[in-house]
C-alpha cells in the first residue's frame, strides 16, 4: 500500500541530508486540516494538564524535585547504569549496551534470531523510534506488529508519529476509516469504538502467538533493576506476559535511583501528558519467569542505547536528558500547534525536538530547528522536570553562530549591520531613510503592504503600521531643547 | 554483561570521571510535605472509591455477608460464563469459587488453565496485593498461584479488596515492595484499558478488560 502523500513528502524531506525546516514548516501550517486537528488535541490536552496540576497542593514543589531526582541520576549516571546491570543480572535478565542505533538493531535482531523467534508484539517506545527498530526485525523476517492502536495505525499506513504520546494526533477519523476499510477489506465505518474493536481483535491473534515481546522503558529503576512501563490500552502489558522472551529497549538517560522515587515521577508523567492522574496500567517488571509461574518471560534483555546521549551529557545540555517524554511541551507550544509534529523532521517534535534533535544527530543537520520557537516560554512553564528549553534553544542558536553553521549571506548582513549600529552618522541617516520610504508606502492606507526584497518575506503574511512621523532621536532631541 | 563498545567508559568520562565512585552518592529526599498526597489516618475504603469511580471502575461497598449473592447477581446480569480465578486463601475463605459453580458458572483455577486457554474466559475474579487509595488503583503482584494474565486477558475484571489491602499513596506501595521483595511482576491498575488515539475519542476495553468491578469489604 502507498502511504499518505503528504506523509511522504515529509518523510522525503527528513530524508534529505540537510534537513529544510522551511519548507516543510510553512507547507504544514497551509494545511487547514492539519492544523484543525493538531490544534483540537493539543489544546485539550494542555487544558486538561493545567487543570489537574491546579488540584495538587504543591505542584512547583513536586516539578522541582523530579528535576532534582533526574538531574542527580544523571549526574551520577555511571554509577546508577552499573547498579542497574548488577540488579538486572541477578533477577536472571541479561543487559547489552548499544552504543549507536545500528548497534542496538544489530543485538536484538541477533536475539530473535538466534533463538528462532518468529512474531514479535512490539509496545509504543519512542526509542525503537529513534533507531527504527521495527522495520530492522520485519527485514530480518519477523512478523513484527505495532500493538498501540495508534502506532498500529500509523504502521500499517506506513506513516510516522506525529507526537510523543499521542502519535497519530494529525490523523483525523475519515482517514483512519478509510484505511482500515482498505487494510481490513471491510465496509466503510466511522465509529470510533467498532474501529477500535476491529484492532483489538486483529492484535489479539498476534498476542496470543507472539514469541517475542518488545517494549520501551518510561523509568529504569536502578535500586531493584526494574523497568517501568505506562499505558492506557494493556499492549504493553500484553509483551511483558504472553511471549516467551522479552527485549526492553531503554535510553540510558531514563534511570531513577530508587523505586521509591516513582512516587513522584507517577505523580506528575500522567498529569503532564494526558491530564489524567494516573494511566490505567503501570507495570513494573524485569526479573524471568519465577519457578512454578505460568507466563511471563523466561528470558529477559535490557537493551540500554546511548546513541549520543553518552555525548550530551559531557556538554552544557546534560540538563537535556531530564526528560520523560510527557509531550507537555508540545502541547503548550504555539509553534507545534500549528505545524503539527511531522514538519520537525524527527520523531521528537516540539521544542524538546527542536532541543535534542540537532543534539543527536548534529547541529549542521538541523540548525533551523532551534529557531522554530518563538521563545515564549510555555514549555519550561509546562515540563515536570523543569528544563529551561528556551534558554538551551538560545544556547544553540549561539552555537550556530560561534561554530559559522549559519550561511556566509547572513554573517555578511549581521557585519554590515553592526558596523552600522556602531556608527552613529550611519545609523541616522538609515533610520530617516527608512522612514522616509516606509511613510511614502503607506501614503494611502497607513499601512505599508508591500516591500521588496528581503522586505517582501515580512509582508507577505501580514501587513506594517506606517512608521511614526517622527524618530525617537527626533523627539528626544526635541524633548531636550524643551520644544 | 555485554558492552561492546565501552559505552559504560563514554559515560564515565562524560561526568569527568576516570575510575567509578568510591562511594554510593545519596539522591533528594522525598519529602512526605512535597510528595504525599493521602495520609494513613485517611478514610481509605471512602478515598479509593472516590477515586478508583473517577477512573471508572464499578466500586461497591459490600459486607463480606453479602459478597457471594452480590457478585453472582453481577455476574448474572453480564454475559461471563466461563470464570478464571487465582488461587487465592482469602477467595476461598469467602467461599468465592465454590459459589460461583453452585451458581451455575464454569469456574477454572489459574493453574488449571494454560495461558492461551485464557483468551477463551469471560472473567477473572481475584484477590489484590493492594489498593492504593489515593490513586484508586489495584495492585497485582504475579506468582505462580496468581499470573499476570488474569486481570489482563479476560473482557472482564472483578477485584476484591480486603480492609487490610489499603495503602494511602504510592510512596507507601513502594515503600512495602522494596522491603517486601518486587516478584517477577507488578502491575498497578487504575481503571479499565482504554484508548483516546483516534481523535480522542474515548474507547474502554482495547487490550484489556473493558469492564473492571470492585468489591471493597470495609
Amino acid at each position: 500500500m502507498e502511504s499518505d502523500p503528504n506523509t511522504q513528502h515529509f518523510l522525503e524531506e527528513a530524508h534529505a541530508s540537510k534537513f529544510d525546516f522551511h519548507s516543510v514548516s510553512v507547507k504544514a501550517a497551509g494545511d487547514e486540516r492539519l492544523r484543525r486537528a493538531v490544534n483540537n488535541a493539543v489544546v485539550r490536552q494542555d487544558t486538561g494538564r493545567k487543570q489537574i496540576l491546579s488540584l495538587m497542593p504543591n505542584p512547583l514543589d513536586l516539578r522541582i524535585l523530579a528535576g532534582d531526582i533526574k538531574q542527580h541520576a544523571l549526574d551520577h549516571l555511571d554509577f546508577y547504569l552499573d547498579q542497574v546491570r548488577a540488579n538486572v543480572e541477578r533477577n536472571g535478565g541479561q543487559v547489552h549496551f548499544a552504543s549507536t542505533a545500528e548497534e542496538a538493531r544489530r543485538m536484538i535482531v541477533e536475539i530473535a534470531r538466534s533463538r528462532g523467534l518468529k512474531t514479535c508484539i512490539k509496545s509504543k517506545s519512542m526509542a525503537s523510534e529513534e533507531i527504527e527498530l521495527a522495520h530492522a526485525l520485519e527485514q530480518a523476517g519477523m512478523d513484527v506488529v505495532e500493538t498501540d492502536l495508534g502506532e498500529f495505525i500509523l504502521q500499517i499506513d506506513k506513516d510516522k508519529p506525529s507526537h510523543i504520546v499521542t502519535p497519530i494526533i494529525h490523523k483525523d477519523l475519515r482517514s483512519i476509516a478509510t484505511l482500515f476499510s482498505s487494510y481490513f477489506k471491510t465496509p466503510y465505518n466511522e465509529d470510533p469504538k467498532s474501529l477500535t474493536m476491529q484492532a483489538r481483535v486483529y492484535l489479539r491473534d498476534k498476542f496470543r502467538r507472539a514469541d517475542l515481546g518488545i517494549t520501551g522503558g518510561n523509568f529504569l529503576v536502578a535500586d531493584t533493576g526494574q523497568v517501568c512501563v505506562v499505558e492506557n490500552e494493556g499492549n504493553a502489558r500484553q509483551s511483558v506476559t504472553t511471549p516467551r522472551v522479552l527485549v526492553s529497549l531503554v535510553g540510558i538517560e531514563k534511570i531513577v535511583p530508587r523505586e521509591v522515587d516513582l512516587s513522584v515521577m507517577l505523580k506528575l508523567l500522567a498529569r503532564s501528558a494526558t491530564g489524567q492522574a494516573m494511566t490505567v496500567y503501570t507495570s513494573l517488571f524485569g526479573e524471568t519467569r519465577q519457578s512454578g509461574e505460568r507466563d511471563g518471560p523466561e528470558e529477559f534483555h535490557l537493551v540500554l542505547l546511548d546513541n549520543g546521549r553518552s555525548e550530551i551529557l559531557a556538554g552544557p545540555y546534560r540538563e537535556t536528558l531530564r526528560c520523560i517524554r510527557c509531550g507537555a511541551c508540545l502541547n503548550a507550544c504555539p509553534i507545534y500547534r500549528n505545524i503539527g509534529g511531522h514538519a520537525y523532521g524527527s520523531v521528537y517534535p516540539g521544542p524538546i525536538g527542536a532541543l535534542i534533535t540537532p543534539l543527536f544527530q548534529g547541529l549542521g543537520n538541523f540548525k533551523d530547528l532551534p529557531q522554530a520557537s518563538s521563545l515564549c516560554g510555555a514549555c519550561y512553564e509546562a515540563c515536570p522536570v523543569r528544563i529551561d528549553i528556551p534558554k538551551h534553544l538560545i544556547n544553540l542558536r549561539r552555537d550556530i553562530v560561534t561554530q559559522h553553521l549559519n550561511s556566509a549571506t547572513e554573517r555578511a548582513i549581521y557585519r554590515v549591520w553592526a558596523s552600522g549600529l556602531r556608527s552613529p552618522f550611519i545609523y541616522k541617516c538609515v533610520a530617516m531613510f527608512q522612514k522616509w520610504d516606509l511613510r511614502r508606502r503607506s501614503k494611502k492606507t497607513g499601512w505599508v503592504r508591500k516591500l521588496p526584497f528581503v522586505g517582501a518575506g515580512w509582508t507577505q503574511i501580514r501587513d506594517m503600521p506606517a512608521p511614526a512621523a517622527k524618530t525617537f532621536h527626533q523627539m528626544w532631541a526635541n524633548r531636550k531643547s524643551g520644544q | 554483561m555485554n558492552d561492546p563498545s565501552g559505552v559504560m567508559n563514554k559515560v564515565r568520562r562524560a561526568l569527568g570521571r576516570s575510575e567509578p565512585l568510591a562511594s554510593a552518592p545519596t539522591p533528594p529526599a522525598i519529602e512526605d510535605k512535597i510528595t504525599r498526597l493521602a495520609f494513613a489516618d485517611g478514610r481509605l475504603p471512602e478515598l479509593f472509591t472516590a477515586r478508583a469511580t473517577a477512573n471508572k471502575m464499578h466500586v461497591q461497598m459490600t459486607e463480606p455477608t453479602a459478597l457471594l449473592p452480590r457478585l453472582i447477581a453481577l455476574l448474572q446480569t453480564s454475559t461471563a460464563r466461563r470464570i478464571a480465578v487465582p488461587e487465592s486463601e482469602s477467595l476461598d475463605r469467602l467461599g468465592i469459587p465454590a459459589g460461583l459453580r453452585e451458581a451455575g458458572f464454569e469456574v477454572a483455577r489459574w493453574t488449571e488453565v494454560t495461558l492461551d486457554e485464557l483468551y477463551d474466559f469471560d472473567c477473572a475474579v481475584t484477590d489484590v496485593y493492594k489498593a492504593v487509595a489515593e490513586t484508586g488503583s489495584l495492585v497485582m503482584r504475579s506468582s505462580p498461584k496468581h499470573g499476570r494474565a488474569l486481570s489482563l486477558v479476560p473482557p472482564m475484571h472483578v477485584a476484591i479488596v480486603e480492609r487490610g489491602n489499603f495503602l494511602p499513596d504510592l510512596i507507601d506501595l513502594f515503600a512495602l515492595l522494596r522491603k517486601e521483595g518486587n516478584s517477577a511482576g507488578i502491575t498497578i491498575i487504575s481503571g479499565p484499558s482504554k484508548t483516546a488515539d483516534i481523535e480522542l475519542n474515548l474507547v474502554t476495553g482495547v487490550h484489556g478488560p473493558g469492564d473492571v468491578q470492585v468489591f471493597v469489604l470495609p
